[in-house]
């Protein structure tokens, strides 16, 4: 701190300070707590009272019956007296209504349905899946760019690598939701080999299923692996790999003791980000199961806040994406012995 | 390395760029097809129709209009953020350092959709209604962790000694920072500025949970796969394609030249 004041003047450096403390409170922290302490609590609305009132309307509408009916001028003060008495406590228990109760409760998250949680569960698993299978896919492709490629062909396949990388994310879902429509690529192949027919529409609807949407994640987030993991083979030095394979180490060998190493911190950041894309998600299932199929979570999510108007449930629902997102984080960071500073880079 | 290990990761390679490129295609070429629904194979004649659609979709220019507003603010929130932090953080030499990068940096590694959602939450709380303005607010939260990124990277990089001898011939804080700190940074501040503008036009998670019912060019997209999907879905996709090959282009001939260069030396 003092050395910030030293080279740039207690100005600047008060100026540096307020901005990036608005940034980390008003943009970062304090969004987070308030959508937290959100959660916590639900708006009562005594459900008793307005069934309540509901009665009590229906009564003081015989009762106006009643008072047309009445014959006597006796019987007419009478009903129009216990007209008035309705009338006040429908205003009462009305202003009861209006003026919901805020308790604090868990009940935002322990009401979560069954169904609710399943889906949850389903979207962490296929997260889990698409990460795991990302890394598979993407190692062997940032090995081969950052260590055997010759200087232009790995500049090429770069490019290849930055491109679909750079385009829309909705653009490369989109993708997907023409290979796999109704009459998309994969049933039109499947109708020439005579498989299905057009005309009697036994396509198979593979938008339908979770399965596509799975499929749609990996082309769309593979690409978070690579980058992380080429990363960090660029700054390891061949002349170990040529070591290693001079003192005659077998291929598998030469990566499990040497380019794993050293790919370790690159492979955390790109599990990291490609979990947590794909578990918040909310781009690649809205897109491709456009309400034909079962939601995600991050629907369910978008759900609360714009369908039910259910703001609380909505933040309860997205506390749990972001402490399952945490969870993971730290997991991650243990898993592979990487520091927070090793993650960001 | 085998020949038959060679052979069996060429053929790897091919398969995977394939997978990578072929969607893409399968975009770009729905594009010119006069069949109304975007589709490859129901090939119906080539035509330029859907560009001539494009420009007279008056939703699709506003949200393009709304995208480019956006993506100014971003750059006029996200850069001082950025810097500002990128400075403390470089300059701070205590415990107290590791905690404020957690905090700066969480924003990357958070979904998008939680950051849309915070924002509208807090935001609203305090009279900002879902819009335009929480939407900037909502992106600039992680792009400025970006921007941060980046500026410590070439801090890192500074001759400190620069500022200490300017320093010490009597210039005062401000003149050395404008002077010596500022133009050193200036190629950061630059690309900072550029990947900022692009980050906001791309993005979609966070926008769509900020954006109420005003719109974005790629939330209008995100609403016409549901109702009015059309081939100028398309066209947009081939602006993009282009649009980025260029870009990707130009980046990497730069970056392999400047890698000739230090090989050369």
């Amino acid at each position: 701190m003092n050395s910030l004041i030293a080279t740039y003047g207690r100005p600047l450096s008060a100026l540096f300070l307020l901005l990036t403390a608005l940034w980390a409170v008003g943009l970062i922290a304090l969004p987070q707590a308030v959508m937290i302490e959100r959660s916590l609590w639900v708006e009562e609305r005594d459900t008793s009272v307005e069934l309540r009132i509901n009665a009590l309307y229906s009564s003081l509408e015989l009762k106006r019956f009643d008072l047309a009916d009445a014959k006597s001028e006796a019987r007419k003060t009478q009903v129009a007296e216990q007209i008035a008495t309705l009338e006040a406590e429908i205003k009462t228990l009305e202003a009861r209504e209006s003026a919901p109760r805020k308790v604090y409760t868990l009940s935002n998250y322990t009401r979560m349905s069954s169904l609710h949680f399943t889906i949850f569960l389903k979207t962490i698993a296929y997260a889990l899946c698409v990460t795991a299978l990302s890394l598979m896919v993407c190692y062997p492709v940032a090995y081969a760019v950052a260590h055997l490629a010759p200087p232009t062909r790995a500049a090429l396949m770069m490019l290849g690598l930055i491109v679909p990388y750079a385009i829309n994310e909705l653009l490369r879902v989109y993708a997907w939701l023409m290979i796999l429509d109704y009459q998309g690529v994969v049933n039109t192949l499947l109708a020439w080999m005579g498989l299905v027919d057009f005309e009697a529409r036994t396509w198979i609807p593979f938008l339908e299923s979770s399965g596509s949407v799975f499929v749609a994640m990996v082309y769309t987030y593979i690409l978070f692996m690579v980058f992380p993991i080429y990363n960090t083979l660029e700054t390891l030095d061949h002349n170990q790999i040529e070591a290693g394979r001079d003192l005659g180490a077998p291929t598998w060998r030469i990566h499990q003791r040497i380019v794993i190493p050293h790919a370790k911190p690159g492979i955390a950041v790109g599990c990291l980000m490609t979990f947590m894309l794909s578990a918040g998600s909310y781009s690649v299932p809205q897109v491709i199961t456009r309400g034909k199929a079962g939601d995600w979570f991050s629907q369910l999510i978008y759900r609360q806040f714009f369908e039910s108007f259910n703001w609380n449930v909505g933040a309860a629902y997205s506390f749990t994406l972001l402490a399952t997102c945490i969870g993971f984080i730290v997991l991650m960071m243990r898993l592979f012995k990487v520091g927070i500073r090793d993650i960001a880079k | 390395m085998s020949r038959a290990s060679q052979l069996i990761l060429n053929v790897y390679l091919i398969v995977f760029f394939l997978y990578l490129f072929l969607p893409l295609g399968v975009v770009a070429l729905a594009a010119f097809n006069a069949y109304p629904y975007p589709s490859v194979t129901q090939w119906q004649g080539f035509t330029v129709h859907w560009f001539a659609a494009l420009a007279q979709d008056s939703r699709i220019l506003t949200g393009l209009w709304h995208s480019v507003l956006i993506g100014l603010g971003v750059i006029a929130v996200s850069l001082p953020l950025g810097l500002s932090g990128a400075f403390l953080l470089s300059h701070l030499q205590s415990r107290w350092n590791t905690v404020l990068y957690s905090v700066l940096v969480s924003p990357i590694l958070i979904p998008g959709i939680l950051l849309g959602v915070s924002t509208l939450i807090f935001w609203g709380s305090l009279g900002f209604g879902a819009g335009l303005v929480t939407a900037i607010l909502a992106q600039s939260s992680f792009i400025a962790s970006y921007a941060m990124l980046l500026f410590l990277a070439r801090l890192q990089r500074q001759d400190p000694t620069l500022e200490d001898a300017a320093l010490d011939l009597g210039a005062s804080n401000l003149r050395v920072f404008w002077r010596i700190t500022l133009p050193f940074l200036r190629p950061t501040v630059l690309t900072a500025a550029v990947l900022a503008f692009l980050q906001s036009i791309e993005n979609y998670n966070t926008t769509v949970f900020a954006i109420g019912a005003d719109w974005t060019l790629v939330t209008e997209i995100g609403s016409r796969f549901r109702f009015g999907l059309s081939p100028v879905i398309n066209v947009i996709g081939v602006v993009f394609i282009l649009i980025t090959v260029a870009a990707a282009t130009a980046y990497v001939l730069v970056r392999h030249h400047e890698l000739r260069r230090s090989h050369a030396r």
